[in-house]
């Protein structure tokens, strides 16, 4: 797992300053609390005492978080110990004497982890969609986002919309993240889409090359906005994939299909994939996806050797 | 512009399709139709009937085209959407105010993919059988699509040989007392000749169409433009009525392709079903093509140490191979003159018979 990625591991919301949550970055598990000013820390999920998680233990009220096991205690930001209670002593422990701290970065309620702690922060993203959710799914982060190229009914529903097989645009390079549309129907009684002249609705996908982050944007035929979301698929532990989203229905949405979207969720990510389904899609969008990461990946190399 | 005239004919020693049979055979098995993108070429985007004043979108290898008219009733040809406020930069396709170049013939709106001050109207392939101002009715009109690449589906339609197996409840099987395959080629067009002697009459025609013997002479032509992805089929068949159908395969992105199809029925007479009933029969037989060119498909898209099998029958499909890459070729040097002219009147080319 590279170091400098900023991995969007969890929702603002589910970050308190109550109880400590565990997520993990590949196999790299990381404890998340928030202190009393609302500063989202993260260390490793490892005490270096008896190596038991710390998220099992608890938050002090000075903001440190303390192992459930024996009580160490260490501070959030730069992961020191910074107390053994049964000790009694006011002493100072030397440097080693740490959990691995990681940075920590929070905006658009998302929460980003970079298992490099000195990495610079990512661009806010503005603001927070007010929908989110969270979904943990049996399936590898790379194939989580081939299938998302190509075939998004694997992974997600949105209220009455129908994706076709049918491709605006096949997935390219656009500023350095990878975007596609497709063509969707609503989900009513229609002419099958492989008859269709033309479609009502669309769905472009823009994706980052690394962390496979993607914005989705659901637009009609007049390019009116009626849906955006942002899923963040996360490699996690046994190679599933913990994928957290926000959304927000567009508040204006001409004609009767888009107005009902309005009613019940709007978006649902699944927590499970069709087997059956998912091994026979045959790889179309997604082919081209590799390619085009090591197009963007030679070019960044490029930019930093000439930087 | 550029000028037919300007650009001599293909010479014997320009002919990609080589007598060395090695040669051939190597070129045939490096087939890569996903990477074959041809420009400087007429692409039939939409039915006129299908664009009025709102934009329509369709696509060539995802370049995007916005078709409508304005109030004038000419149509145009666009690269972005008046609404659309995520538009990317202007390509090198269209001209300053990000307009194609378009025009409408034979009842289609022809968009121009390629450099804008190339495109010319003798550059829109022949198509004897539609009338040039269009106005067919509407039920000789529709749009099916594949979920494959173009290039295949175009291969898989030169060779008539899987009709006689997927399509058999159409057409008819392959029995029959024997098949001929001529194959005729220029620099942008192919054309196969397929001749079968008492073939099992196509069910379509005992069907719907009259025809009360068992077995029929057939005559089906396959005309592919190579750079437009467009191909006429002609058949004759006897006792039985001619199929005349414009059957365009519009790369709308790399793997899927768009049909906006034509079939002129009008040589059938107004009292016989077939005239009604056989342009419907699209909607079935290119559910039962994509059903084999869908999982084709992907197994195109890398290069392929394995080498395809052939039988002699496969002259078309294998010669298309080879044209497409080589002209693929040229365009990748640079070179996008037309050698030769495609919106000659190809009747006698296809042995069409003007009702």
């Amino acid at each position: 797992m590279s170091e400098a990625i900023w991995w969007a591991v969890a929702r603002s919301e589910e970050i308190s300053a109550e109880k400590p949550f565990n997520v993990d970055i590949g196999d790299q598990p990381i404890v998340l609390w928030r202190e009393t000013d609302g500063t989202v820390r993260a260390l490793e999920d490892r005490c270096p005492h008896r190596r038991a998680p710390l998220s099992l233990g608890c938050i002090l009220g000075s903001g440190a978080i303390q192992c459930g096991y024996h009580g160490w205690t260490f501070d959030g930001e730069s992961g020191q110990l910074v107390d053994i209670p049964n000790l009694k002593s006011e002493r100072k422990y030397p440097p080693v004497y740490k959990a691995k701290p990681f940075g920590v970065h929070e905006s658009a309620g998302f929460v980003r982890i970079c298992l490099d702690a000195k990495a610079p922060p990512p661009a806010d993203d503005g603001y927070a969609l007010p929908l989110s959710g969270t979904s943990t799914v049996a399936l590898e982060h790379g194939q989580y986002i081939a299938a998302l190229f190509d075939d998004p009914s694997l992974l997600i529903s949105i209220k009455g919309v129908r994706f076709s097989p049918y491709l605006l645009a096949e997935l390219c390079e656009q500023e350095g993240q990878l975007v596609m549309e497709r063509s969707c129907q609503w989900a009513s009684p229609h002419w099958p889409a492989p008859f269709t002249s033309d479609f009502p609705i669309s769905l472009r996908i823009a994706t980052d090359p690394v962390t496979g982050e993607s914005d989705l944007t659901l637009r009609d035929d007049e390019f009116n906005l009626l849906l955006q979301a942002t899923l963040a698929p996360v490699p996690g532990a046994r190679q599933v994939t913990q994928v957290r989203w926000r959304a927000m229905l567009s508040p204006e949405r001409p004609g009767l299909a888009a107005k009902a979207m309005g009613l019940g969720a709007p978006l649902r990510v699944h927590d499970h994939i069709d087997g059956a389904a998912l091994r026979v899609l045959k790889p179309s969008a997604s082919i081209h996806a590799d390619d085009l990461r090591e197009k963007i990946a030679a070019r960044t190399d490029q930019q930093d050797e000439v930087a | 512009m550029l000028e037919i005239s300007d650009n001599p004919a293909t010479s014997a020693n320009d002919d990609p399709i080589t007598s060395d049979p090695r040669q051939f055979s190597a070129k045939v098995n490096a087939w890569m139709p996903h990477e074959i993108m041809l420009t400087d070429a007429w692409f039939p985007l939409a039915h006129s009937f299908a664009v009025d004043k709102k934009p329509v979108r369709r696509a060539v290898y995802s370049q995007p085209f916005y078709l409508w008219r304005g109030s004038d009733g000419q149509v145009i040809a666009a690269e972005n959407h008046p609404n659309d406020t995520l538009a990317g930069a202007k390509s090198e396709y269209t001209d300053e105010s990000g307009h194609y170049p378009v025009l409408e013939k034979y009842g289609y709106v022809w968009g121009w993919l390629g450099t804008p001050e190339n495109a010319a109207p003798e550059h829109v392939p022949s198509i004897p059988y539609l009338p040039e101002d269009g106005g067919l009715p509407l039920h000789m009109l529709g749009t099916v699509r594949f979920d494959c690449c173009a290039p295949l589906s175009l291969e898989n339609l030169i060779d008539l040989t899987h009709a006689d197996f997927i399509h058999a409840d159409v057409v008819g099987d392959e029995k029959m007392d024997s098949e001929t395959v001529e194959v005729f080629h220029d620099s942008e067009t192919i054309t196969m000749v397929r001749t079968c002697v008492n073939k099992s009459v196509a069910p379509i025609m005992k069907m719907f169409g009259g025809v009360r013997d068992d077995v029929q002479q057939v005559r089906q032509v396959i005309r592919i433009y190579l750079r437009s992805h467009a191909a006429i089929a002609y058949g004759r068949f006897s006792p039985g009525d001619n199929v005349q159908l414009f059957h365009p395969c519009v790369p709308e992105t790399r793997d899927r392709t768009r049909l906006d199809y034509a079939m002129n029925t009008s040589n059938v007479k107004k009292s016989n079903l077939f005239r009604y009933i056989m342009p419907k029969a699209s909607y079935k037989v290119s559910r039962q093509d994509s059903s084999m060119t869908s999982p084709q498909s992907p197994r195109y898209m890398r290069p392929e140490k394995r080498k395809d099998l052939h039988s002699p029958l496969d002259e078309a499909g294998q010669k298309y191979r080879v044209l497409m890459t080589a002209l693929a070729e040229r365009q990748a040097r640079g070179d996008f003159a037309y050698r030769d002219d495609v919106s000659a009147d190809c009747s006698d080319i296809i042995g069409y018979e003007k009702a």
